[in-house]
């Protein structure tokens, strides 16, 4: 055995991939400036442990797809298009976009001929069609330092509030029911928290998949005497842990709800003293779910009304319930009632402000709490201050130098059709690819291709980049420092490990070079010093610095950072709108139906292994050999019915597409329904999907369109 | 009965909640007590006999495992306790593979630091060889399973099912023939592991190891 000595560093950072924000260190092979190997830290969020991304799943810094140098689309590749979409189907293996089909349609540029196009274009914009014309996506996956020079680009450089990014895709829905009923959109109770909880109830997630090492607690507190009382459509793996199980039918968890608030008022299991002091409007909820006893709901949502009621019980009679919910509950067009709901049956059980208790929406990304603190949301500067009230703006005015604009921003697919319509012009898209992620990638791509101009940041040539006219070379997550803010409000620094690949730059360095060009000074001696001023405009973060996070992070609020770890629970004693506003919701109607063409329902959703669209994990050795494609997933008695087999290839067509994909026949899925993940461009669920959003969250509906499924031969699928 | 006992440990004495091993009671007076199977992380199991100490009884104890009495005195570093950490060094070293697939990558196969640590170069004893097939399992894309490294010393085991709960890992056979086993014995890659690692992180020795590192060996620079 020939073995290769390497000298290697041991970096203390965070797992870039998902909200848990695991604590991790990085071996570094300093000569050949790579990462060889992941081990768990002592975080406050994984105690040592981590999942197979954040353990196996860093090797994409290094692939050789990395981009390395600015590129600018030659003059003979418009008008523009998708380059490499048609690769896909089952005549192709999949895998990431080639550079080698979108590559010869861009040439090589100095950053200095990048950054003046760049700046040129968009200012150009701005001057003619004024601030309102461009707009910006940031990313989720980004620090809170870039969350945070990004949004103030666009509000006091472009002069425009629309800058939104995919926390819309998410957890819009919960944070718009989280704001009217509470008045914050983070957590109240950490993950861990789950120990000293009676019952848990987690809904619309599948933990063990995406959020695999807070899943490894709530799995710990079920061996240690906590009752998980698991509510899905899908039966999630955490379910084999659970003391209750129930499959409700997709789309009525409105329904079931109100059942189960209509057993805990008429059973008095109500907590009636908090009720009395916390809370008001329980009397108009009261009559609403009056309206829904379990027998009236039961055939709606496929579950039996002593089920209902045994569920309500099993919650109703716990000292302490804590509550978990993923997109399953978020990303409906009903996302925002589903969310009012949960809070309402947190609040007439008294389930806040203690040990064991509380709301818990598990964020996604490793950063989606933290950019939307940082106001990369087009309603909220940072730390949620209203761009449409005068007060805010005039300190944020006077703070940035610059006439803010008095009117909120378009969201992500309003920003979408916007582009469509004319109204958006020219846009700067960093570290996200709506070309794959956003409900109807038809609508999207007409919407990329109509923009006069479209700079793309990011580290690899994503298909969204495909519609850009420059592309700037970006930073990997162990390429830079810079904070994240984890689903328990946990503030953890990222710590540099690696130098970014040829000419890539550090992703605020890029924005801060834009901004220069475009009129707006952004002269920081560090990240620190980034962090500072946006910590500094806000009340959450205004106790922490770079050096107080230290190696281990703290949580937010942290009034006395140099003695306490901050809140682990929060709203103890009241909550930021004084009492919590419980909100009666009625169940809706589906935008999409099933019917006889149409007659199945499509769940998207992630698999352990995959990220999002792809563009990490599917270039990671260890990640793509467990899993290297979509699957379609059908209920073994649909599949019989359709005349599939495991493993066989399928068209699954909605209204607004078809895609190839290979069926996996698993009893996961109830009837009648079938889940596709969002991960694989060549079997793209998104394709499928109905751009119908939730009216207050603005939010998509991911979990709910309406498909058929047909068995293809191979050979006929040109 | 009182919450807190008082012990001696190596002439220095310590007060500790009542129930507390005298392994974590060494460890808060700084006495590092060596150990195979146990971790602060995990819950401890006394099978691989290293952390031996003597209390005066008949028999050494596993200071892992054993609880705190009031006014117990302890040896940590007696011959007896020295003489018997070597011999389970001889004995774990026999059919110890050479080299460690741990040692040659990361350089922290906890058993060879031991047996360094004790002075112990060779074995007297004859170990038995597992046969080459069995013996390998490299079926997972990031774990390479080494079975013959294996001290059966269920720190795997334990974090699978008790710190990830993921209930993959189990032991199978018995006596001499015992092993480490995935669902019912299939190869680990068919198994329903789903990779998180952990068993390859709390591994001591070169049984289960992170295949990315294989033909590299790391040497950790000095942190300044
Ligand atoms: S659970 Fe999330 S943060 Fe932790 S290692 Fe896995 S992907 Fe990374």
């Amino acid at each position: 055995m020939t073995d290769t000595n390497v000298s290697a560093r041991v970096v203390e950072s965070v797992c870039p991939y998902c909200g848990v924000g695991c604590a991790l260190s990085w071996v570094v092979d300093t000569g050949r400036n790579r990462i060889v190997e992941a081990r768990g830290r002592d975080g406050a969020a994984n105690a040592g442990r981590l999942c197979v991304k954040g353990r196996y799943g860093f090797d994409y810094t290094t692939h050789a797809h990395r981009l390395t140098r600015p590129l600018i689309r030659r003059e003979d590749a418009y008008p523009k298009g998708a380059l490499s979409w048609d690769d896909r189907g089952p005549r192709r293996p999949g895998g990431p976009v080639d550079p080698e089909t979108v590559l010869p349609h861009f040439r090589e540029a100095t950053w200095e001929e990048a950054l003046e196009r760049v700046a040129g274009s968009l200012a150009g914009i701005r001057d003619r069609d004024g601030g309102d014309a461009l707009a910006g996506f940031g990313s989720a996956k980004g620090s809170n330092e870039e969350a945070y020079l990004f949004q103030k680009l666009v509000r006091a450089g472009f002069g425009t509030n629309n800058v939104d990014h995919c926390t819309r895709l998410c957890h819009a829905s919960s944070v718009a029911a989280l704001l009217e009923g509470i008045g914050s959109g983070g957590v109240t109770n950490i993950v861990r928290d789950i120990a000293r909880a009676d019952v848990a109830l987690i809904t619309g997630c599948n933990p063990t998949e995406n959020h695999p090492v807070a899943a490894t607690f709530m799995k710990q507190a079920a061996a240690g005497g906590t009752e998980l009382l698991v509510v899905n459509t899908r039966r999630p793996a955490i379910a084999d842990h659970a003391a209750m199980y129930v499959e409700i039918r997709p789309g009525t968890d409105v329904a079931f709800y109100n059942a189960m608030m209509h057993v805990i008022i008429r059973e008095g299991l109500v907590d009636e003293a908090f009720i009395a002091e916390r809370t008001e409007g329980y009397e108009a909820l009261r009559d609403n779910v009056a309206a829904y006893p379990p027998e009236a709901v039961a055939e709606l949502c496929g579950v039996s009304a002593e089920r209902i009621t045994e569920a309500a019980r099993l919650f109703g009679r716990a000292r302490a319930a804590m509550l978990f919910w993923g997109m399953g509950i978020s990303q409906h067009t009903h996302g925002t009632d589903n969310a009012r709901c949960l809070i309402a049956l947190a609040m007439i059980t008294g389930n806040t402000g203690r040990a064991g208790t509380g709301l818990h929406p598990l964020r996604g990304q490793n950063n989606v709490q933290g950019a939307s603190d940082a106001g990369l949301i087009p309603m909220m500067y940072p730390d949620y201050q209203k761009v449409a009230d005068p007060e805010a703006r005039a300190r944020f005015e006077a703070f940035w130098g610059r006439p803010l604009s008095p009117s909120p921003g378009r969201t992500v697919t309003e920003i979408t059709d916007g582009a469509l319509e004319g109204a958006i012009r020219g846009m700067y898209i960093l570290g996200e690819n709506p070309f794959v992620s956003d409900p109807d990638v038809e609508k999207v791509r007409k919407a990329l291709a109509r923009l006069d101009f479209l700079v793309v940041q990011d580290i690899f040539l994503t298909e969204t980049a495909e519609f850009a006219d420059v592309i700037l070379p970006g930073s990997a997550f162990a390429e830079k420092t810079g904070t994240f803010t984890n689903t328990d409000r946990r503030v953890q620094v990222g710590r540099q490990a690696l130098q970014p690949p040829g000419e890539a730059r550090q992703d605020w360095h890029i924005i801060r070079d834009i901004a220069e060009r475009m009129g707006l000074p952004m002269d920081y001696p560090d990240v620190a010093a980034v962090f500072d001023e946006f910590a500094g405009c806000t009340n959450s973060y205004a106790s922490l610095s770079h050096a107080v996070l230290g190696s281990r992070g703290r949580w937010y609020p942290c009034p006395d950072p140099e003695h306490s770890e901050g809140e682990p629970i929060v709203f103890q004693e009241t909550f930021p709108r004084g009492r919590a506003l419980l909100v009666p919701a009625q169940p809706s109607p589906p935008v999409e139906p099933t019917d006889p063409e149409y007659p199945l329902v499509l769940n998207t959703g992630r698999v352990l292994e995959h990220w999002h669209t792809g563009t990490m994990t599917r270039r990671s050795r260890a990640l793509h050999a467990i899993s290297p494609e979509g699957f379609v997933e059908m209920h073994p008695d649909d599949a019989a019915a359709y005349g599939i087999g495991d493993r066989d290839w399928a068209a699954v067509t909605s209204r607004r597409g078809t895609i190839r994909v290979r069926a996996r026949v698993d009893d996961r899925v109830a009837r009648g329904s079938v889940f596709i993940p969002m991960h694989f461009r060549e079997a793209c669920a998104n394709v499928l999907t109905h751009p119908a959003v939730d009216p207050y969250g603005k939010i998509p509906a991911f979990k709910y369109c309406a498909v058929r499924v047909e068995r293809v031969a191979v050979e006929a699928s040109a | 009965m009182s919450d807190s006992v008082s012990v001696t440990i190596d002439g220095r004495s310590v007060t500790v909640p009542a129930g507390t091993s005298l392994w974590d009671a060494a460890r808060e007076l700084g006495i590092d007590i060596p150990v195979l199977c146990h971790s602060p992380r995990m819950r401890p199991v006394g099978v691989c006999r290293m952390c031996v100490v003597d209390t005066g009884a008949r028999n050494l104890q596993a200071a892992c495992v054993r609880p705190c009495e009031e006014g117990m005195e302890v040896r940590t570093d007696s011959d007896r306790v020295v003489r018997n950490r070597r011999m389970l060094l001889e004995l774990l070293m026999a059919d110890y593979p050479d080299p460690s697939a741990r040692e040659a990558s990361t350089g922290d196969d906890e058993l060879l630091a031991l047996a360094r640590a004790y002075g112990v170069t060779s074995s007297r004893f004859e170990g038995s060889r597992t046969p080459e097939a069995p013996r390998r399992d490299a079926s997972s894309p990031v774990i390479a399973v080494d079975h013959q490294a294996c001290i059966l010393c269920d720190r795997c085991i334990r974090g699978c099912n008790e710190l990830q709960h993921n209930h993959v890992m189990t032991r199978s056979g018995k006596g001499a023939t015992t092993r480490i086993a995935f669902d019912l014995d299939v190869p680990m890659g068919e198994s329903t592991c789903v990779s998180c690692g952990e068993c390859q992180a709390v591994c001591p020795t070169g049984a289960l190891t992170n295949r990315a590192l294989e033909g590299l060996h790391l040497v950790e620079e000095e942190t300044p």
